[in-house]
């Protein structure tokens, strides 16, 4: 062997590096700034981060999609399969108190109208052009639920999966940099400084318990091809509420959840290649993304609005901002707002509760979606 | 036109099923705490 040929096989790497890569590194740190920084759900963005520059790093095989390499088994048998989803939301149950819904069942309704940005952006998206599937994949972001979104887009249209999670992801953990602005231009600082009262309205241990069973079972009636994620949700749950088996609901709340957060990050985050994703697609794909996220927010305000004329200046507008999924930043982030507005509000207790009905929601949502799609014979059944 | 009618087509439907579903959740809740109302546990009391 020649010492020129010694030479070339060590700076191959370098030799290798396009600027479509270097740029995507970059990116990868910009990443891992804003969740060490900034604080950014460092919890998602550290794996996602860190991902992108593994997958970037020519001739390293750890790109999701290089075949045979690590994460690319872990992406196949994980994200394909739908099965790291389903673990999230069995993580997400246990760690979910249904308790202030449970309490104020009145605030699921904002769960409804949080799931609003989904439908517009559907239309949105099939004006511009994206195929039936696609234009459902791209709408799911608005649902500001990760595992929601890549379950969805892995049915409809795996080509998008990359662009649509890192979507979903990326604006799930900037949902305190993307609702603030929209819910203090939507409303009054009068609206927002009221003071929403608060009875301590205990349920019972046994309506806890109940609400899982009844409550997912009537769920997945309703929309049985959602029942993967809401079946899983609400085992969560009940593991946690059925107070017999905390060792279960302990891993389920910790190591499980974070496990499969940590696989799921790296992942989708090596599946981010500076080949496919500088592209007009996957900037149009993250442009409708943030636009449904914002019109989540616009339409629960706006509910929210309607519900404080209703009801005679008793709700704060602001919570209807939380109807999305993104547990429980939606409802931080009002909790935020409202003191900001006023310190002696406290908005967190009904916050909550229109945040679990956001998670509900956005399942139901997801479901009725893949529902027609399989009715049209889109899907597979 | 056909996308435009399909695309209206989901959001009614989705929306639709997401509110009414929600809201029979509520009315759930609602028939389970009376079922099942909240009582004060008892303390054993020491001796």
């Amino acid at each position: 062997m020649e010492w020129t040929d010694v030479l070339s096989a060590l700076v191959s790497g370098f030799a290798s590096l396009t600027w479509q890569s270097a740029f995507l590194i970059l990116l990868g740190c910009v990443l891992l700034y804003l969740a060490i920084a900034k604080g950014f759900e460092p919890y998602l963005l550290i794996p996602i981060g860190f991902g992108i520059i593994l997958g970037n790093l020519p001739l390293s095989g750890l790109a999701a999609t290089s075949e045979g390499g690590v994460l690319n088994l872990i992406y196949k048998a994980g994200i394909l399969t739908e099965i790291l989803p389903c673990f999230i939301f069995i993580g997400l149950g246990a760690m979910i108190d249904f308790g202030p819904m449970l309490a104020n069942p009145k605030v699921l309704i904002f769960g409804a109208a949080g799931q609003f940005g989904i439908f517009l952006t559907l239309i949105l998206a099939l004006a511009l052009g994206f195929s039936r599937p696609e234009a459902c994949s791209i709408a799911i972001i608005g649902a500001c639920d990760g595992p929601t979104a890549i379950y969805v887009t892995s049915k409809y249209a795996r080509e998008l999966l990359p662009a649509v999670s890192i979507a979903a992801y990326s604006y799930m953990s900037l949902v305190p940099v993307i609702q603030p602005p929209i819910m203090r231009a939507l409303t009054t600082k009068a609206e927002r400084q009221v003071v929403m009262a608060y009875e301590e309205k205990k349920v019972s241990k046994r309506v806890k318990v109940l609400f899982p069973i009844v409550g997912g079972v009537l769920c997945m009636l309703i929309a049985p091809m959602g029942a993967p994620l809401m079946g899983m949700l609400m085992l969560g749950n009940f593991l946690k509420e059925s107070g017999v088996v905390s060792r279960l609901a302990d891993v389920s709340s910790g190591a499980l959840i974070n496990i499969v957060t940590l696989l799921l990050g790296l992942c989708i985050g090596s599946s981010m290649l500076a080949g496919n994703f500088l592209q007009w697609q996957t900037i149009l794909v993250f442009i409708l993304g943030i636009v449904a996220i914002s019109l989540d927010t616009v339409t629960g305000v706006l509910l929210g609005k309607l519900m404080r004329v209703l009801t005679k200046g008793k709700i704060n507008p602001l919570i209807g901002a939380a109807g999305t999924s993104a547990f429980p930043m939606s409802a931080r982030v009002v909790q935020m707002e409202g003191q900001k507005a006023n310190p002696r509000s406290f908005l967190l207790w009904h916050a909550i509760g229109a945040n679990t009905g956001g998670q509900i929601g956005s399942v139901m949502a997801a479901s009725v979606m893949l529902a027609i799609l399989a009715g049209m014979n889109i899907l597979p059944v | 036109m056909k996308d435009w009618a399909f695309g209206l087509m989901m959001a009614v439907a989705g929306m639709g099923v997401t509110f009414l579903t929600l809201y029979i959740l509520t009315l759930l809740i609602h028939l389970l705490a009376r079922f099942f109302p909240y009582k004060e546990e008892k303390k054993e009391e020491g001796k």
